[in-house]
């Protein structure tokens, strides 16, 4: 198996820049969970404005996120922009385009378990002279982030997974800097195998820290 | 001069008249029971009264003032009426103590600590201040409705509605209500309370006014309108609860 210790060699000499990728990967997905799940309840907020122009603003927002494909809107705003002047780094690309998509999907999971609310609720709330942006507070959105917890760190999975789409943006994060140890050694089972394993031990803990959350929060029956 | 007078209230609901012209008068103290078969506009007239309904027209004078007008202060006339719910609607993710301090805090602006001392006296007049840490799930129907009634109360309303606080409830827990508006009549608490239960009607007033296809029917004694009325309507809802009881 000495095909093995030349690949163990080579992932030791190249794990500097395998670890600086991780720490893309992990910032590149931290950063956008938390800007499209607060950019999720600002779209989810503005679903429930009283105004027919806003909500239909906001229908077409989520259709036109939900239905572009990532990989496209990421290719329009690197590629695409400068053409119109507007140049912007790998990584501010990534944050925005990622948000956007993010934020539209996020407030989708909010909307759905928003329809399984008992609106007499937000009723009773309003009754007692609560403004509407204290119901949604107040009331609405603790019981709907609860009720999504899984829905959310599901995305969260996802955005973990996505973000290695970003390499194709020029963003060296963990993958591409896994197929440049591809590249060296001609080991591509190994290293996408590699790949695979690390993806796996993050998703897990991922999940793990999904469970804690629920147990946390969860209101007793 | 009455704390509530409802003047020839209309409300229409895309054509349809729901309320057709209600004259209504609550007085302080009063202890007012509206009847009426569903769809009568029980709740409607409620909804209208604290403008969680905009009414299409006619006057309603809250102390004097009229309420119906683009200038009023809709949440501060909704903070000083006390509102409990059929179905009770606690805030399913608060105890019962946060439901209670809930407006309190960000309404009244109170501190925590005299927020809870507010909340925790009401929830002792009613006998339920043992059970401020659990949650509405754990707690009984009849206890819900304690706890709607404590946190409508905290807020030292000037009148508090029912609206069919009992049809969500089995005879006991009815009966539990009952006894908790008659309470609240001994103290002297003004109330409107809108219910088809005619057990429950027969329990708290003697007196009731019977709502009917948007109007007002009749006010007049629980006895005389279960005795053979001349008008049908009256005499088909009253009858039934004759035998009920």
């Amino acid at each position: 198996m000495s095909d093995w210790s030349i690949f163990r060699d080579d992932l030791i000499e190249q794990m500097p820049l395998i670890l600086g990728g991780l720490g893309k990967t992990l910032e590149l997905t931290a950063i956008i969970s938390l800007t499209g799940f607060l950019l999720g309840i600002v779209v989810f907020y503005l679903s429930l404005s009283p105004s027919r122009f806003v909500r239909s603003i906001i229908r077409g927002y989520i259709s036109f996120f939900i239905g572009m494909p990532l990989i496209v809107l990421l290719f329009l705003i690197y590629y695409g922009m400068p053409q119109w002047g507007i140049s912007l780094s790998p990584f501010t690309v990534a944050v925005l385009g990622f948000t956007f998509n993010v934020a539209a999907y996020n407030a989708a999971y909010l909307t759905t378990a928003h329809n399984g609310l008992d609106p007499v609720e937000a009723e009773a709330a309003r009754a007692q002279g609560f403004n509407r942006l204290q119901i949604f507070k107040l009331i609405t959105l603790p019981q709907v982030l609860r009720l999504s917890i899984p829905a959310l760190t599901n995305q969260v999975i996802c955005n973990l997974k996505d973000s290695s789409v970003a390499f194709l943006i020029q963003y060296t994060e963990f993958f591409a800097r896994m197929q440049e140890v591809a590249a060296t050694n001609f080991q591509f089972f190994k290293a996408y195998f590699f790949s695979a394993l690390v993806y796996l031990a993050l998703v897990s803990l991922i999940v793990l820290a999904s469970r804690a959350l629920e147990r946390r929060y969860i209101l007793p029956t | 001069m009455p704390l509530i007078s409802v003047h020839n209230l209309v409300k229409e609901f895309s054509g349809q008249r729901v309320l057709n012209g209600i004259n209504l008068e609550v007085y302080e103290g009063d202890l007012k029971v509206v009847m009426g078969p569903s769809g009568c506009g029980k709740s409607t007239l409620l909804r209208c009264l604290n403008r969680l309904i905009e009414p299409t027209s006619g006057t309603i004078h809250f102390r004097g003032q009229d309420i119906t007008g683009a200038d009023v202060d809709i949440r501060a006339l909704r903070q000083s009426i006390g509102f409990v719910f059929q179905q009770f609607a606690l805030y399913r993710h608060l105890s019962v103590l946060d439901n209670v301090t809930l407006a309190l805090l960000k309404l009244r602006g109170m501190s925590k600590a005299e927020a809870e001392e507010k909340a925790l006296h009401e929830l002792n007049r009613l006998g339920i201040a043992t059970h401020r840490d659990k949650y509405p799930s754990q707690i009984s129907g009849g206890q819900k409705q304690r706890v709607a009634l404590a946190r409508a109360l905290a807020m030292d309303p000037v009148v508090i509605f029912f609206d069919e606080p009992t049809s969500a409830l089995d005879p006991v827990m009815s009966r539990e209500v009952a006894d908790l508006i008659n309470q609240m009549r001994a103290e002297n608490v003004t109330m409107l309370c809108v219910t088809h239960d005619l057990r429950l009607a027969r329990q708290i007033s003697d007196r009731v006014v019977f709502l009917d296809e948007g109007v007002v029917k009749a006010e007049d004694t629980i006895d005389h309108l279960c005795n053979a009325h001349s008008d049908s309507k009256i005499n088909d809802f009253f009858s039934s609860g004759v035998r009920g009881q």
